[in-house]
C-alpha cells in the first residue's frame, strides 16, 4: 500500500520518548522519496494520455496517486520538523557542546542547522543585559535562591570561585556555593543538592 | 583573646568572606553547627564544612585547605591547646574557636591577633593574669650585657672597680634569684589552671546567643540549642547546678517562641513545631521503647536496683507491682499502652521510685511535637545522634557517619532520625550487658589508687566501645553501678580506669579515665595529666588524638616495672619548658605525642603491649 513507508517513519519518532533524538533514518527516507518520485512519473504519464487520449477513467487514479503524494510529502516533512524541534530543545538542555552518540544520530544538514541556531541563540545572548549578555539557558524555573547548599560526593579536587581564589572539594566535606557554579558539577554527579 | 562581642567581632567580619568550618565529632558540636549553617545560609555567607575526630585530622584538613582561606572556625576543638604552634598558620590566618573544653589555653587566652575565642566570660575561667605566666626577656638579657661588659677589666682604678664588680654581681646573683623565683610560682600556677579538665557552656547555647542578639533565632535553632545542652547533661560534662541554670534560660526562650499554643483560640497547625518544657522521666528512650526495657537500661535505674542479680530483678518486679503496672502492659510499646495507665505515668513512677531511693526519677528537660506521631524528647534525639555519629558499621568511614549524624538533626529527615534510635536502643542494650557481665565476674579490679576494667577482645559488641563517646558512657555507668555493687567503702570513692581493644591487627587499645563518683561532685578531671606523665615516663606508643585528652590509645604487650622510676623523675620535669626569648608555655614539649590539655574525659590510644607498664606507672604517679 502507498504511504506505508511514511507512516513507518512518523511512527518511528512518535515512538522515541520526549527529548530523545533517534537516529536519522536516511533509508526510509530515500524508500518514501522513490515511492513519491515513482507515484509521480506514473501520474504524469497518466495525465498526458488522459490529456491527449481523452481517457477520463484514468482521472480517479490520478487523482488517488496524487494524494498519496500529498500524504508522502505531509509525512516526510513532519518527520523532518519534529527532529528539528527536539534539536533545538537539546541545544537548552546540553549547551553548545552536544555529546558524541547524538552528534552521529544527526544528518550532516541538521548538523549545520543546529549550527546556525547556535549562532543566533549566541547573538541574541550578547545582545542582552549590557556589555556582557546574558546567559538564559540558565536557571530554567526561577530559583529559590542564589547559594545553595552542596555535599561532595567524591574526592573532585580543586575548584575555581568567583574571586580566583579555589575551593577543595574532598569527600563529605559542605559547601555553600553560588548555584550556577555548582549546577555544571551537580550534574556531572560529584556534588549533591542538599535539601534541609 | 576573648571575643566580648559577637555580632561585631564575629558574624560582620566573617559575613562578607569565605570561612572554613571544622567541626568536632560530637552531639553539641553538630547542634552549633547547624545553627550557624542556618544563620550563613540566610545571609548567604560563603563556607566550607569539614568534620574532624581528633587532631591528626584537623591537622591534615588545615594543610589542605590553607591555601584557600584566611578565615577559620573551629567548633568544640581547638581551645585547649597552642593552636598557632600545633597548625602553624600564616601571618593573616584568623581563627575564631567556639569549644566547651576547659580551661582554655593561656596562649589562645592571650594572643591578640590571630585567635579569637568566642567564650562567655562569665563562665568560670581563672585564668591567670598576664604577668604571672609571661615576661619580656629582652631586658633582662639587657642587663646581664651591661653588667658583662661592667665586668671588663681596665687596671686603673682597681678597688674602685672592685667595689663596683661586687655590686654587680651582688645584682646579678639577686636577678636571678628573683627570675628562678618567678618562675617557679608560674610553674605552679600552670599547673594548678591545667591541673583539671571541665566543660564550659555548651557551644549550640553559645551560637544560639549570637543568633538571637541579632534576631534571627527561629523555633528550630532552639530546639538544637537545647539537643546540645542535653548533650552535655548526658554525658555528664556539666554540674548539676549549670544544667538547671542553662535550662531556666532556654525555658525563657521556649515561652517566647512557643507562647501561641496556649491559647485557646488561635493555635497553631499540628503540622508545626512546637517545643514544650517537660518535667519528664530520666528513663532513656521510654516512649520509642516498652518501659520495661527502658527501665531495665537506663544506668540509673539499673544502677539502683542492682538489675544485674536476681535480687535486683525481683526488685524491679516490685517496683512494678507498686505501682500496680500490670506486667503484660508494662512490656509492650509505649505507645500501645493503655491510655488509662499512661495518664499518671509520671507522677506513678516518681512516687514508687522515691519509696525504693531514687529521688531524682524526673528532670527538667524539653519535647518538640510536630504533625501527629513525632514526639521526641531532648535526650531521645542526643542518643539517636550519638548512636549515628558512632555507628560501628564499616561500609562508611566516619566522615560518612558524621553527615548522617549531621542530616538526622533536620525535620525532614526523620527516617534517619528512626534509624539512630533504632541504633540507639542497640548501644544501651549492649551497654547494659558489658556492665551486668563485668560486674558478675568481677573484672573490676582495684589497682590501689584507682579501679581498672579491661574488656577483651571477644567481647560481644567490642566493636561498638572502640569510639571514644560510646566507651566514655560505658565508663561511667559502670563505675556508677560499681559503686552500687560494691559493700567496700573505700572503692566508692576510686576513679576508674578503662580498657577497651580498638584494632586487633594493630594491636591497639583505648583507655579511658573517670573521676570518682561523688554527690557533689564538680566533673573536673585529672586524668589527661595523669595519662600524659605516665605515657611519657614509660615511653609508651600513644597516641592522644581525641580532642579530650583522656582518651588514649596503647599497645598492648608488656610494661615493664623499670618505668616506675622513669615516671617520678619525669613529673617534675613534664611542666614547663621556657623557650628562648620569648617566655612562652609550650605544651608541646612536654610529652612526645601529647598535648598537656585536660579534658574531663580521659580517653587515650596505646599500643597494647605497652598497657601493663603503662598502668604501672599510672599507679606509681596518683598514688
Amino acid at each position: 500500500m502507498f504511504c506505508e513507508k511514511a507512516m513507518e517513519l512518523v511512527r518511528e519518532l512518535h515512538r522515541a520518548p520526549e527529548g530523545q533524538l533517534p537516529a536519522f533514518n536516511e533509508d526510509g527516507l530515500r524508500q518514501v522519496l522513490e515511492e513519491m518520485k515513482a507515484l509521480y512519473e506514473q501520474n504524469q504519464s497518466d495525465v498526458n494520455e488522459a490529456k491527449s487520449g481523452g481517457r477520463s477513467d484514468l482521472i480517479p487514479t490520478i487523482k488517488f496517486r496524487h494524494c498519496s503524494l500529498l500524504r508522502n510529502r505531509r509525512c516526510t516533512v513532519a518527520y523532518l520538523y519534529d527532529r528539528l524541534l527536539r534539536i533545538r530543545a537539546l541545544r537548552w538542555e546540553y549547551g553548545s557542546v552536544l555529546p558524541n552518540a547524538l552528534r552521529f544520530h544527526m544528518s550532516a544538514e541538521e548538523m549545520e542547522w543546529f549550527n546556525h541556531y547556535k549562532k543566533s541563540l549566541a547573538t541574541y545572548m550578547r545582545s542582552l543585559g549590557g556589555d556582557e549578555g546574558l546567559d538564559i539557558t540558565q536557571d530554567m524555573k526561577p530559583p529559590k535562591s542564589l547559594y545553595i547548599e552542596v555535599r561532595c560526593l567524591k574526592d573532585y579536587g580543586e575548584f575555581e570561585v568567583d574571586d580566583g581564589t579555589s575551593i577543595l572539594l574532598k569527600k563529605n566535606s559542605q559547601h555553600f556555593l553560588p548555584r550556577w557554579k555548582c549546577e555544571q558539577l551537580i550534574r556531572q554527579g560529584v556534588l549533591e543538592h542538599v535539601l534541609s | 583573646m576573648f571575643v566580648s562581642d559577637f555580632r561585631k567581632e564575629f558574624y560582620e567580619v566573617v559575613q562578607s568572606q569565605r570561612v572554613l568550618l571544622f567541626v568536632a565529632s560530637d552531639v553539641d558540636a553538630l547542634c552549633a553547627c547547624k545553627i550557624l549553617q542556618a544563620l550563613f545560609q540566610c545571609d548567604h555567607v560563603q563556607y566550607t564544612l569539614v568534620p574532624v575526630a581528633g587532631w591528626q585530622e584537623l591537622e591534615t584538613a588545615f594543610l589542605e585547605h590553607k591555601a584557600q582561606f584566611r578565615y577559620f572556625i573551629l567548633i568544640n576543638c581547638g581551645a585547649n591547646v597552642d593552636l598557632l604552634d600545633i597548625l602553624q598558620p600564616d601571618e593573616d590566618t584568623i581563627f575564631f574557636v567556639c569549644d566547651t573544653h576547659r580551661p582554655v589555653n593561656v596562649v589562645n587566652v592571650y594572643n591578640d591577633t590571630q585567635i579569637k575565642l568566642l567564650i562567655k566570660q562569665d563562665d568560670d575561667l581563672e585564668v591567670p593574669a598576664y604577668d604571672d605566666i609571661f615576661r619580656d626577656d629582652e631586658e633582662d638579657e639587657e642587663h646581664l650585657g651591661n653588667d658583662s661588659d661592667g665586668s671588663e677589666p681596665s687596671g686603673s682604678e682597681p678597688s674602685e672597680k672592685r667595689t663596683r664588680l661586687e655590686e654587680e654581681i651582688v645584682e646579678q646573683t639577686r636577678r636571678r634569684r628573683q627570675r628562678r623565683e618567678w618562675e617557679a610560682r608560674r610553674r605552679d600556677i600552670l599547673f594548678d589552671y591545667e591541673q583539671y579538665e571541665y566543660h564550659g557552656t555548651s557551644s549550640a547555647m553559645v551560637m544560639f546567643d549570637l543568633a538571637w542578639m541579632m534576631s534571627k533565632d527561629l523555633n528550630d535553632m532552639l530546639w538544637w540549642a537545647i539537643v546540645g545542652l542535653t548533650d552535655q547533661w548526658v554525658q555528664d560534662k556539666i554540674t548539676q547546678m549549670k544544667y538547671v541554670t542553662d535550662v531556666g534560660i532556654l525555658q525563657r526562650h521556649v515561652s517566647r517562641h512557643n507562647h501561641r499554643n496556649e491559647d485557646e483560640e488561635n493555635t497553631l497547625s499540628v503540622d508545626c513545631t512546637r517545643v514544650s518544657f517537660e518535667y519528664d522521666l530520666r528513663l532513656a528512650l521510654y516512649q520509642h521503647w516498652s518501659l520495661h526495657d527502658s527501665l531495665c537500661n537506663t544506668s540509673y535505674t539499673a544502677a539502683r536496683f542492682k538489675l544485674w542479680s536476681v535480687h535486683g530483678q525481683k526488685r524491679l518486679q516490685e517496683f512494678l507491682a507498686d505501682m500496680g503496672l500490670p506486667l503484660k502492659q508494662v512490656k509492650q510499646k509505649f505507645q500501645s499502652m493503655d491510655i488509662s495507665l499512661k495518664e499518671n505515668l509520671r507522677e506513678m513512677i516518681e512516687e514508687s521510685a522515691t519509696k525504693f531511693g531514687m529521688k531524682d526519677m524526673r528532670v527538667q528537660t524539653f519535647s518538640i511535637h510536630f504533625g501527629f506521631k513525632h514526639k521526641f524528647l531532648a535526650s531521645d534525639v542526643v542518643f539517636a545522634t550519638m548512636s549515628l555519629l558512632e555507628n560501628p558499621e564499616k561500609d562508611g568511614s566516619g566522615t560518612d557517619h558524621f553527615i548522617q549524624a549531621l542530616d538526622s538533626l533536620s525535620r525532614s529527615n526523620l527516617d534517619k532520625l528512626y534509624l539512630g534510635l533504632e541504633l540507639a536502643k542497640k548501644q544501651l542494650r549492649a551497654t547494659q550487658q558489658t556492665i551486668a557481665s563485668c560486674l558478675c565476674t568481677n573484672l573490676v579490679i582495684s589497682q590501689g589508687p584507682f579501679l581498672y576494667c579491661s574488656l577483651t577482645e571477644g567481647t560481644p559488641d567490642a566493636a561498638l566501645f572502640s569510639k571514644p563517646v560510646s566507651l566514655n558512657l560505658l565508663s561511667r555507668h559502670l563505675l556508677k553501678s560499681f559503686v552500687y555493687s560494691t559493700k567496700n567503702r573505700r572503692c566508692k570513692l576510686l576513679p576508674l580506669v578503662m580498657a577497651a581493644p580498638l584494632n586487633a591487627e594493630q594491636g591497639t587499645v583505648t583507655m579511658v579515665g573517670i573521676p570518682p563518683e561523688t554527690d557533689s561532685s564538680d566533673r573536673k578531671n585529672f586524668f589527661g595529666r595523669a595519662f600524659e606523665k605516665a605515657a611519657a615516663s614509660t615511653s609508651s606508643r600513644t597516641l592522644h588524638n581525641h580532642f579530650d585528652f583522656s582518651d588514649h590509645c596503647l599497645r598492648r604487650p608488656s610494661l615493664s616495672s623499670r618505668c616506675r622510676s622513669c615516671l617520678q623523675a619525669g613529673s617534675s620535669q613534664a611542666q614547663s619548658r621556657p623557650g628562648p626569648g620569648w617566655c612562652r608555655f609550650t605544651p608541646r614539649a612536654v610529652a612526645p605525642a601529647g598535648r598537656s590539655c585536660l579534658r574531663c574525659v580521659r580517653v587515650m590510644e596505646l599500643k597494647a603491649e605497652d598497657r601493663s607498664k603503662f598502668l604501672d606507672a599510672l599507679v606509681s604517679l596518683l598514688s
